[in-house]
């Protein structure tokens, strides 16, 4: 026995006591295995590009409906002019990022719409119609093309806009499960085109580049759900971790463990000192494995992303401390760690719905966080962007932690 | 050193309003026990608790190994070993790796926890998790993490607790073995015959006050009588005599009593500890 044991050797006995205890708890141990092996795998099976075209049914084909309306205008006394103005609208180049599929049919449209006829494209841009249940083979070389909405337009269409009657049927069909701003648009699609037909110009100015783009212009260039959840899945891992490391808090405050800890010469800055080290290391080494695995890091953005990771490892620390501390029981560490991970797990959903963030929701700790995440992963910031959002996060990680620390160590202290 | 281990002067201690010890004093010596006889309540716990550095005293001093408790002198802790009433092992590790833990925390590089644990019966079972564990067996690994570091002083607190008697024995005779390796030894209990059997000196505690401190034979002396129970044959029954021997008609009463052919057994009488509790404190030790 030696009296002179050095503050360094303490904490490394109490590290490796806790990694022993970590492995031990084989829940979490299966959980940390489970979520790397779950969010890297999730990650490289989402799609890593955004498709950007809608395709659209028309029928019957535009420059038929424009055709059949040529005779009966000129009877009706419209002019050359008229008459090539109208021949001229191309509706098919008119909207960027819509791809139109035309049919001779109108039920055949609303049966591929509908699920119950399948039509494939072939490289030569050949359609083929199959039925699903029928004994044909899929076509070879060529492609589905999967269809959600279609426009019927009725065979006097443009007659009937230029004459100008009253009631005009346009059938939008549309699958139950697009969305109604979609619909929506589709329908102001069919007034434009009534527009257009009829040789009038939309009652609406339009500046030159269609839509004011506030921010970087991701146009033909959107970030795909994967790029999307890349810094989720590493905020997730941080959180996964923090029940971990509350739950071995919870035991060892639980079967008063601490108390026997804390009569040996370990002083009590030791043993917070150690939980800190050890929930910190656990949550962060894990955090930038997910990085790596999925591509995050570049030369460029290593050292942010360190950075932003290891102040959310604390700030996840200090909150396990939190929980840790104040269950009384497995179902009491539960309810903590709900009533502190649901509003820290909220600014995650502003990633995969940028622009949502209330402002509520930017006083959540969390958010500097998953915004340098985003920042950094998603559009390439640096330094100069970043460091704001570091700073309020270190804010957050400063009260955080600070809470989490306080809390522990009163608990211990009263054991 | 020299003097006693354990120096304690008028402590104190309250639970807000609730006074839970009020002003105690007792030395220990190295190599002595000092049973803390008390029912539950009564301040024992809190004591140790006191002299262990896990409560700071509101009253008085004490001093372990001549360091004073308030200093929170990590010398202090290094030499101590404590045992707690509640079993606080690190359940998902095994025997051995629990001690070799602590012993670690004291500095010691390669303890020799396979003999340790064998004086208390457990080196067959030291790769086992103590979540296996009875609780006799818990019991019993408590015992060994406090004089993992050969403490000068060790602080055991209801050590034999609702234990079977063999455990309680195997335990009693550890703690024994201790004292006789000069450790002195704070023990707190309200099982009287563990006080009687193990402690050189016995404190009786009572609502947060020592309110006799001696051995456990000049106890029975100064607060017992001296008597000697006779049991004759009287017809076809028993019949039972009690002859106080202080008084002045006692020698010849006992011997005709010796004398007469229907004697048949003569037993020495002498107060329980528990008796000069109750006689002292008008409560029992199990209340």
């Amino acid at each position: 026995m030696t009296s002179t044991v050095s503050r360094a050797s303490i904490l490394k006995a109490l590290l490796k006591k806790e990694l022993l205890a970590y492995s031990r708890d084989k829940l979490y141990l299966f959980l940390t295995i489970l979520s790397l092996v779950f969010m890297v795998g999730i990650f490289w099976v989402l799609p890593d590009s955004v498709e950007e075209t809608i395709s659209l049914g028309v029928s019957p084909p535009v420059q038929s409906i424009v055709d059949d309306a040529t005779d009966t205008l000129r009877a009706m006394g419209a002019t050359d002019e008229q008459l090539a103005a109208i021949d001229a609208t191309d509706l098919t180049q008119t909207e960027e990022g819509l791809e139109f599929v035309e049919f001779e049919d109108e039920d055949q449209m609303s049966a591929v719409i509908k699920g119950t006829l399948e039509l494939w494209r072939t490289e030569s841009g050949e359609q083929i119609f199959r039925d699903p249940e029928g004994d044909e083979d899929k076509p070879k070389d060529a492609d589905r093309i999967k269809l959600d909405i279609g426009i019927a337009f009725p065979d006097d269409f443009i007659v009937d806009v230029a004459a100008k009657a009253d009631d005009i049927t346009v059938n939008v069909y549309s699958d139950a499960g697009v969305p109604e701003e979609i619909q929506g648009a589709m329908r102001s699609f069919v007034r434009e085109a009534a527009y257009q037909f009829a040789g009038q110009e939309l009652p609406v100015d339009m500046p030159d580049e269609n839509a004011i783009v506030l921010g970087q212009d991701r146009a033909g260039d959107q970030v795909s759900l994967r790029d999307k959840l890349r810094p989720m899945l590493a905020f997730m891992v941080l959180l996964i971790e923090s029940m971990a490391m509350a739950s071995l808090i919870s035991v060892e405050v639980l079967q008063r463990t601490a108390t026997a800890v804390l009569v040996t010469p370990v002083k009590l800055v030791d043993f917070l000192t150690a939980k800190t080290i050890f929930g910190t290391g656990l949550a962060l080494s894990q955090g930038l494995i997910v990085l790596v695995l999925v591509g995050a890091f570049t030369p460029e953005n290593w050292a942010i992303l360190f950075v932003t990771m290891l102040i959310g490892s604390v700030m996840f620390t200090g909150e396990a401390m939190i929980v840790g501390a104040a269950g009384k029981d497995f179902l009491g560490q539960l309810f903590y760690s709900m009533l502190f991970t649901v509003p820290l797990i909220i600014p995650t959903f502003s990633v995969l719905f940028p622009g949502s963030a209330a402002v509520w929701v930017q006083v959540i700790p969390t958010y500097p966080v998953i915004d340098t995440l985003v920042g950094v992963t998603v559009y390439g910031e640096s330094w100069a962007e970043s460091w704001q959002s570091l700073l309020y996060a270190t804010a957050w990680l400063v009260v955080l932690y600070g809470a989490g620390l306080f809390t522990l160590k009163r608990k211990v202290e009263t054991l | 050193m020299t003097g006693p281990a354990i120096r304690v002067q008028d402590l104190e201690f309250s639970y807000g309003d609730l006074k839970a010890v009020k002003g105690v004093s007792f030395d220990v010596h190295p190599g002595e026990i000092l049973g803390f006889l008390g029912p539950n309540g009564a301040g024992k716990s809190t004591t140790i608790k006191m002299l262990t550095g896990q409560l700071t005293p509101k009253g008085g001093s004490a001093q372990v190994l001549g360091i004073d408790i308030a200093a929170d002198d990590p010398e202090m802790q290094a030499q101590i070993g404590v045992c707690f009433e509640e079993k606080n092992l690190y359940l998902n590790m095994s025997a051995k790796e629990n001690l070799d833990f602590f012993a670690s925390l004291y500095g010691i590089k390669d303890p020799d926890s396979i003999e340790v644990l064998r004086r208390v019966g457990l080196a067959e079972r030291a790769k086992d998790r103590v979540s296996e564990f009875s609780k006799g067996m818990r019991q019993r690994m408590m015992i060994s993490r406090s004089f993992i570091n050969k403490p000068k002083v060790l602080f055991l607190d209801e050590p034999t607790d609702g234990l079977d008697p063999v455990t309680s024995a195997q335990i009693r005779r550890t703690i024994k073995e201790e004292a006789d390796r000069g450790a002195a030894v704070l023990l707190t209990t309200h099982d009287m015959f563990e006080a009687d059997e193990l402690s050189d000196r016995i404190a009786f505690i009572n609502e947060g006050k020592i309110v006799a401190l001696d051995s456990a034979e000049n106890l029975k002396l100064k607060y017992g009588t001296r008597s000697v129970k006779v049991r004759l044959r009287d017809g076809d029954g028993v019949r039972e005599e009690h002859i106080e021997l202080d008084k002045e008609t006692s020698s010849a009463q006992l011997a005709e009593l010796v004398a007469s052919p229907d004697l048949m057994t003569i037993h020495t009488e002498e107060a329980t500890l528990e008796n000069i509790f109750i006689e002292l404190t008008g409560r029992g030790l199990k209340e």
